[in-house]
């Protein structure tokens, strides 16, 4: 399994942030960690394109930041979600949920 | 909301650029140390720890790399970034960048200038109120195709009365008149106008009121400066009296600051609303009207239509063939104007093309010499947009540049032209830079950067990285697209030029044809006093006569002057007649098609002082009195129109002047040129001063003189001011006079032969640019052909051949496009024939010995290349 592919699906990695974040505020490797956890290494993050999609998210008024010391007493940026965030999840969840279902359906069809 | 979001972070992040930086620093290293600590928690050391995030995450940097480049800032960062390099290569490129920007300067320049002019005479609204629904109203004969932009009294007051499309038509005329102050006289323009004009352009006093109908020929209103510049505040004017033409009239408005239609009137005399004259074939008057809201030029048109037929069919003499025009103001005023202006738009386009040639030329050389470079980049995986900026915004820095010293060209250019351009130019002095021009000129620069750095952008973008890395232009190994590509903007330089030089040319031809015609009469040595004595009663008239052939004998009598004689009408002065003549014992003249002569009122002496040859006959003298036998002098196209070889002398002749009384021949005098040297000499009538006391007050005063005309202004004004101090006057000499005529040819000859010479400029340097670039690039070939014991004049004569080649080329295809363009200046063209084959070849030389020179400087220096040098030169 060694070469499998470890990429989040396309498109989904706005959602997954959001859904760690409602859980708690957290730094970007927290992020990183807690969703290689959860999906128990099906999906692993690369730190650039998680910071730049931090970063995107931020801008977009989804999620704010605030500098503060980890558990491991390091300076990090802890991102938490807005109010406009929480919403951006529930379209995007239901979104998902919608277009995951119809994946399940199609791939169920027989002869 | 999102976007207020991105802006306010992307500013927010150039504004503190070293704090953003450290922040995505610390917190992708943040992120790794944390990793890291994650694997050691699981048992590796360190080193290994470190390893594997290595492995999974890749380094730092690139991460760092990847989170900063987010954000429309950071192309803002990377244009400064490239501009600020661009900047760096022009400084570094000075002989490159001095030639684009002037070169650029003097195009945009020359086009900033023109469009000025043409945006504030064409284009920009009259300034007055409801521009949009002002017209003029003009008579056209559709049998001739003649168009009068005039008309008359009786066909104004049916216009008037029988048009629901027009809302106001006010009549007025005028010209430049003696006005007398009290205590002294000036000429001042002076319009008679009807109670409705301040109704069609909605005038409102600042001072006092309007006048009424009643208070025709009474009351004046007069411009905010006259009453500045004569009463000292625009209070004090009010209720002063003036005298025009001996009427006493007082005023009793001032109008606003700035408004001077008619022309530059300063003085608005009261008229009545009812035209003094009624007649339908006397064109007193001009007319201008509002029309109704709601009325289109198309309906006015329509309905003036239908009133010409009408008055066709109820006076089939008079309005026969007959048309009312209605056409927008703007129009009627700079309707003229158009020709000059818009080829000289078009002449100023092609200077800028050429300017454009120039430019793109040269960044092809600069983008040559960076193949290497851009070879190298795209090599690094640089795309297409990555390897084009540097190169468009070089252009774009070298086009803002030349932008902005064309606009500093342009402002002492405008002013320039200004004093240059003939008086007939409407609005001249509406003329200035405006923003209109600036955003015209910032448009023309940046089109032009774009143009100019397309080209070597796109072959940047092209280029082959490895073939790039091969050829090697200083080795010989130039593709062959790219001399092509070199050589053909050169042609189209050489081409483009030629068309301006041509036109240029038969311009000047018709400018020095015009300078050298023979006017008729000797124009060197005549002092001419433009002379206005107030008459009005009958008495009046007498008085005036008087006092003139007095003070004709007197101002002879003084040392320096030889003769002194009056005229009304004379040659390229404003006043003047004309109109149908009848014969008694003539040719038989055609209904339709009556004879025309320009009728002109002279004292006896008039023909000895212009020098105008008597033919046959008698000269006026002292025995042609008002009460005695009318007579007249014709010229020689008149007696040659109307009496064919038979001999004119004691024939009857008659004319609508102002006496229905039969005139005798009594001498024949040769032909004039009337308007100016464009004119051809034609039929003239001359009328004795003593017979025509109505048409002799308002005169010329011609002195043929022994010394410098204008050396006698102060002794003529004091002997005119003790005749009467209530005589205006003006100096001039007919020198000046017969120069002003043609100022419109002159104008426009020496404007296109200056953007010639500038065209012809930066076509040497095009060409100077081309060759120096190439033999710079050759050096080794020939080092190699000169140490292969090549001639020097062998070398020096194929690159002079090349050069005559290209221009060659150039000329083939300009000679085509000046064909084809020839049209626009056939109407300005006097004495040339549309196709001058003096000026076709002319043109010709001067392009080949353009390029010739151009080319003969590197080409000199390439046959003195020591051979050694050149082989070591790596």
């Amino acid at each position: 399994m060694d070469n499998a592919n470890t990429d989040v699906i396309q498109g989904t990695m706005d959602m997954l942030i959001l859904k760690m974040l409602s859980l708690e505020p957290m730094h970007g490797f927290g992020i990183g960690r807690r969703v290689e956890q959860v999906s128990r290494g099906v999906f692993k993050v690369n730190p650039g394109s998680l910071l730049t999609a931090l970063q995107r998210m931020e801008r977009a008024g989804w999620i704010e930041a605030e500098w503060r010391q980890t558990e491991n007493a390091r300076r990090a940026k802890f991102y938490k979600l807005t109010r406009t965030g929480k919403k951006q999840l529930e379209v995007e969840t239901e979104d998902w949920a919608r277009r995951a279902g119809a994946v399940a359906r199609l791939m169920r069809v027989e002869g | 909301m999102a976007l207020w979001h991105s802006l306010q972070h992307g500013l927010r992040n150039l504004l503190r650029g070293r704090q953003r930086a450290q922040d995505v620093a610390d917190e992708v290293e943040q992120y790794f140390a944390e990793a890291e600590t994650a694997w050691m928690e699981r048992g590796l050391s360190p080193e290994e720890a470190r390893r594997a995030v290595r492995r999974e995450m890749g380094t730092m940097s690139a991460a760092r790399e990847e989170v900063r480049t987010f954000g429309w800032e950071n192309q803002v960062r990377a244009i400064w970034s490239d501009s600020r390099y661009a900047m760096r290569q022009l400084v570094k490129h000075p002989a490159f960048t001095w030639t684009a920007v002037l070169t650029l300067a003097l195009g945009i320049g020359a086009n900033a200038a023109i469009f000025t002019v043409i945006q504030s005479v064409l284009l920009a609204p009259l300034p007055y109120a409801n521009t949009s629904r002002l017209a003029m109203l003009h008579t056209h004969w559709t049998d001739s195709g003649h168009t009068s932009t005039r008309v008359t009294g009786g066909d104004a007051v049916d216009m008037r009365a029988q048009t629901k499309n027009l809302d106001a038509v006010s009549l007025y005329n005028g010209g430049n008149e003696g006005v007398q102050l009290r205590d002294h006289a000036t000429y001042t323009n002076v319009a008679w106008v009807d109670e409705n004009f301040a109704h069609v352009f909605d005038l409102k006093p600042i001072a006092g009121r309007l006048f009424s109908n009643a208070e025709s020929h009474r009351a004046v209103v007069v411009s905010e400066e006259f009453a500045r510049n004569n009463f000292g505040s625009v209070q004090a004017a009010l209720e002063q009296v003036l005298h025009i033409e001996s009427e006493a009239v007082v005023i009793v408005g001032v109008l606003p600051g700035g408004f001077h239609f008619p022309d530059k009137t300063e003085i608005w005399e009261a008229a009545p609303l009812k035209p003094e004259s009624t007649s339908r074939t006397a064109f007193n008057y001009r007319a201008v009207a509002l029309l109704r809201r709601g009325a289109t030029f198309k309906s006015a048109q329509a309905e003036l239509d239908a009133l010409s037929q009408r008055l066709q069919t109820a006076y089939p003499q008079d309005n026969r063939a007959k048309l009312m025009q209605v056409i927008p103001l703007g129009e009627a005023l700079t309707g003229n104007a158009r020709p000059t202006l818009l080829l000289l738009w078009a002449t100023v386009a092609i200077i800028l093309l050429i300017a454009c040639v120039n430019v793109t030329h040269l960044q092809l050389v600069r983008s040559m010499e960076r193949q290497r470079e851009i070879a190298i980049r795209k090599a690094l995986g640089s795309n297409a947009w990555q390897v084009m900026r540097p190169v468009v915004i070089e252009g774009l820095l070298v086009a803002l540049l030349g932008g902005v010293a064309g606009i500093l060209l342009a402002l002492p250019a405008v002013r320039v032209l200004v004093a240059m351009a003939p008086k007939e130019l409407p609005r001249a002095n509406e003329i200035h830079l405006n923003g209109w021009v600036l955003t015209f000129t910032l448009g023309i620069a940046v089109a032009t950067a774009l143009l100019a750095s397309l080209l070597p952008a796109l072959r940047a973008a092209k280029a082959n990285a490895a073939e790039a890395m091969k050829q090697d232009a200083a080795r010989g190994m130039e593709k062959r697209g790219a001399r092509r590509l070199r050589d053909g903007l050169v042609i189209a330089e050489v081409a483009a030029t030629f068309v301006l030089a041509v036109g240029a040319g038969m311009l000047l031809r018709t400018m020095t044809t015009l300078m050298k015609r023979n006017m008729g009469y000797q124009t060197r040595q005549l002092l001419v006093v433009d002379a206005d004595n107030p008459a009005h009663a009958e008495d009046d008239y007498k008085r005036v006569l008087t006092q003139y052939t007095n003070l004709f004998t007197e101002l002879e009598q003084m040392p320096g002057v030889v003769r002194v004689a009056g005229v009304m009408g004379l040659p390229t002065s404003e006043y003047g007649s004309n109109g149908y003549y009848r014969t008694r014992g003539g040719l038989p003249a055609d209904a339709q098609h009556m004879p025309y002569a320009t009728f002109t009122v002279a004292s006896p002496g008039y023909f000895g002082t212009m020098e105008i040859p008597l033919l046959r006959g008698r000269d006026f003298d002292a025995s042609d009195v008002y009460d005695g036998q009318f007579v007249t002098v014709i010229s020689e196209s008149l007696a040659k129109q109307s009496f064919g070889n038979a001999d004119p002398i004691g024939k009857q002749i008659q004319c609508g002047l102002d006496s229905p009384k039969w005139m005798t021949v009594v001498g024949v005098v040769g032909d004039v040129r009337q308007d100016s040297p464009a004119e051809q000499p034609g039929p003239t009538l001359y009328m004795p001063m003593a017979q025509h006391p109505y048409y002799a007050n308002q005169i010329h005063i011609v002195l043929r003189t022994e010394v410098k005309p204008l050396s006698l202004v102060n002794a003529v004004r004091a002997k005119i001011m003790q005749t009467n101090p209530e005589i205006a006057m003006k100096f001039t000499t007919m020198d000046a006079m017969v120069n002003d005529s043609i100022t419109v040819e002159r104008f426009r000859a020496v404007l296109l032969a200056a953007f010639a010479g500038a065209g012809l400029l930066l076509a040497m340097l095009g060409v100077y640019g081309t060759i120096e670039y190439s033999v710079a690039q050759r050096g080794f070939e020939i080092g190699i052909r000169m140490a292969f014991g090549a001639d020097k004049s062998a070398i020096l004569g194929g690159i002079l051949k090349h050069a005559a080649l290209l221009a060659c080329l150039g000329i083939v295809l300009g000679a085509g496009a000046s064909l084809m363009l020839t049209r626009l200046v056939t109407a300005m063209l006097v004495g040339v024939r549309p196709i001058d084959p003096i000026s076709l070849s002319g043109a010709s030389l001067l392009l080949i010995l353009t390029a010739i020179v151009a080319a003969s400087a590197p080409g000199w220096k390439a046959a003195h290349v020591n051979p050694m040098e050149a082989l070591r030169a790596e």
